[in-house]
């Protein structure tokens, strides 16, 4: 039986969803792949041809989290007439409001991706790719329209963005207030904050005082390592020399 | 560049905590410093020092926000208990607004209606014309091709409004009234938490039309269908906000004119309805062409007692009349003791700080027309001069709360009628 693009997708989705719940309810370790197909109203080989690891589907379910979170931003009306403050802000605003019926499987995501020795950072690599693409987008719009001075080290304010972004989520996971208001006014000021450190370039400045320190200092540092290593370097010749002799 | 603002309750208090610290080693280095000093030399210090607490004080209030700024707005009105420094720094910091973006904007419309603004009016500006009191207005129009005036809550300002209140009450004492203002701050705090609903405002606004009786003054009608907690529509009413009036220069007549609409409201309000819209900001009054007055933002409405307003015409009766002992009476029963003195020590009392306030409060009863223009008068400087002297006063024990809100509303109107330079007729209204 041949399955059409659009069934694969359908079912893909079903079973992200029927994850994120049992996943949400069972904590991450506790929920079995079997319990997810049973939810997803899928065969339980079927599951293992679409995701073959219970890690496969947490790291799913936040790629497709920001494929939605790009689909909001493009749907918002008036979007492109946003300074590039109210667009960043709004980025992770529509994070929050996504990820507002997953609070508790975003929880197990940060257990089990940034809390627990066994975590390995490599398995995100792909929602921050996707992530960092929206960021880079209102960054260069923003320069593009003259809102914002050229930035040296571009491509390194994406990933400073994704790293506050996650900075931030975890603080609302954590958040009591009602209605997550510390969260909101953290991020309403912080991203102001932000916006202000982008129109001045500081990061770019920095970026050139850090390297001016390390070529001045450490390159220092380095010529005068290589005088320890003389006199080692020096027995390793006799000590190969005897044995040649 | 703007400093980020410290969130959690830990950073807030925090932040406050030190500058209660700095604060208090001024205070402490002075005392240490006071017996050598000459008592000439010892106000001169006193002055300095208070010059310092305050910017310690106003460095940590600014870098708060949101409830401290609005507290800081109340105290500075009605307090007349704080030093002068400390009240510039108030005054100065009330100027600040905070405004909100498009994503808060937003995310506030999608929290209480579900839909954003776009899918509610037919237009909506996203920039605001009004900073109001904890929010911002903006101009709306309904689907009906209404002109509306939509109030929006600075989001989590009510939470906010505890932990801020409380570091206000560290700070406060520090200073020399503390208990006075301990307990302002108790009435102050439960207006803020009235004040940040909004089902609260439409109800005092709708209640108010209702019930006023005053011709010149328009009031507007709140639609409960845009209303929810935390965002408040009306339909929004011409005229023009105070400044703008007064740039166009306006006639003595005119000015004359709206000046007594709102000593008449104020009246009218207190011994109508027993209660006042307690909010004195010129920017609540919208001066219109056909000679009517806009009255908005009822976040402020304060209803007092049948006592209170059945006793407090007596009181200005007794000052007027000079009564020492009347006078005393009236504040007793009004709520405010001052204990623990005799006879001879009443009138002493009575003749050193009460009669040249009660002298200076009665003055515009007794003028016929009362002229509030500067050049003339400076009537509110002579008053803060006098408020200086009666915070000296160590033997008040209590002070009636709802004559902070009395208070605070007529020298308000004062300072809004010396603005506009006006004459007021206030001759005997108050009295039976």
């Amino acid at each position: 039986m041949k399955i059409s693009k659009q069934e694969k997708a359908a079912t893909r989705s079903k079973i992200l969803v029927a994850a994120s719940e049992v996943i949400a309810e069972r904590g991450f370790k506790a929920a079995s792949m079997r319990e997810i197909a049973r939810r997803a109203e899928v065969g339980d080989a079927t599951i293992y041809n679409y995701f073959p690891s219970k890690e496969k589907l947490l790291y799913g379910y936040c790629e497709n989290r920001q494929h939605e979170v790009a689909q909001a931003l493009r749907e918002l009306d008036g979007f492109d007439q946003y300074t590039i403050q109210e667009q960043l802000h709004q980025l992770i605003e529509t994070e929050l409001t996504l990820w507002l019926p997953d609070r508790e499987f975003l929880g197990e995501v940060f257990d089990t991706t940034f809390y627990s020795p066994a975590a390995s950072l490599v398995n995100l690599a792909e929602t921050r790719r996707l992530f960092n693409l929206m960021v880079d987008e209102i960054i260069n719009n923003a320069v593009e329209a003259g809102e914002i001075p050229e930035q040296p080290y571009q491509s390194l304010l994406a990933p400073l963005y994704w790293d506050y972004t996650t900075a931030v989520l975890a603080y609302w996971l954590r958040d009591d207030s009602e209605g997550f208001a510390n969260t909101t006014r953290l991020v309403d000021q912080s991203v102001e904050l932000i916006t202000i450190v982008l129109q001045t370039g500081v990061i770019g400045k920095t970026m050139e005082l850090v390297s001016f320190l390390f070529r001045t200092h450490i390159s220092r540092t380095l010529n005068s390592f290589g005088d320890y290593t003389r006199p080692w370097k020096k027995a390793k010749r006799q000590f190969m020399a005897s044995h040649d002799g | 560049m703007a400093k980020s603002v410290p969130t959690g309750k830990l950073a807030r208090s925090r932040l406050a905590s030190g500058a209660v610290l700095k604060a208090g080693g001024k205070h402490l280095s002075h005392i240490a410093r006071r017996p050598f000093m000459s008592s000439e030399s010892c106000m001169e210090e006193k002055t300095l020092l208070d010059q310092q607490t305050a910017e310690i004080l106003f460095n940590a209030l600014s870098q708060l926000r949101g409830t401290a700024l609005k507290l800081a707005q109340m105290l500075s009105m009605d307090s007349h208990y704080l030093p002068e420094p400390m009240r510039k720094q108030l005054a100065w910091s009330c100027h600040q607004v905070t405004p909100l973006g498009r994503p808060l904007i937003r995310k506030l419309f999608l929290q209480e209606f579900n839909r954003a603004p776009e899918k509610i009016f037919t237009e909506f500006d996203t920039q605001a014309f009004a900073a109001a009191s904890l929010g911002q207005v903006h101009r709306a129009k309904s689907r009906e091709g209404e002109e509306l005036a939509v109030k929006l809550q600075y989001p989590g300002i009510d939470i906010t409004i505890d932990s801020d209140l409380q570091i206000m009450r560290m700070l406060v004492k520090r200073t020399a009234h503390a208990d006075l203002l301990l307990s302002s701050l108790d009435e102050i705090s439960q207006r803020l938490n009235e004040e940040v609903d909004y089902h609260q405002e439409a109800d005092n606004t709708e209640w108010f039309s209702s019930a006023l009786q005053l011709a010149p003054i328009r009031i507007p009608e709140v639609r409960r269908d845009y209303s929810s907690k935390r965002i408040i529509t009306t339909t929004r009413l011409v005229g023009e906000h105070m400044d703008q009036w007064l740039s166009c220069n306006p006639s003595q007549a005119e000015r004359n004119h709206f000046a007594q609409i709102l000593y008449d409201l104020f009246v009218n309000s207190f011994y109508g309805l027993n209660a006042l819209h307690a909010d004195p900001n010129p920017g609540n009054y919208l001066f219109a062409e056909d000679g009517t007055l806009g009255l908005i933002d009822f976040g402020c409405v304060r209803h007092f007692s049948a006592d209170f307003v059945a006793l407090m015409p007596q009181l200005l009766n007794a000052y007027l009349e000079q009564d020492a002992s009347a006078v005393l009476h009236y504040y007793k029963k009004l709520g405010m003791v001052v204990e623990g003195l005799d006879a001879g020590q009443q009138q002493d009392f009575y003749e050193a700080l009460l009669k040249p306030f009660g002298d200076w409060l009665t003055k515009p009863f007794k003028a016929g027309r009362f002229n509030f223009a500067k050049r003339d008068s400076a009537y509110m400087k002579e008053g803060v001069e006098i408020f200086a002297k009666l915070s000296q006063i160590k033997k008040i024990d209590t002070i009636a709360n709802e004559f902070i809100y009395f208070d605070r509303t007529l020298f308000g109107l004062y300072q809004i009628f010396e603005r506009m330079e006006a004459e007021v007729n206030m001759e005997h209204q108050w009295l039976i």
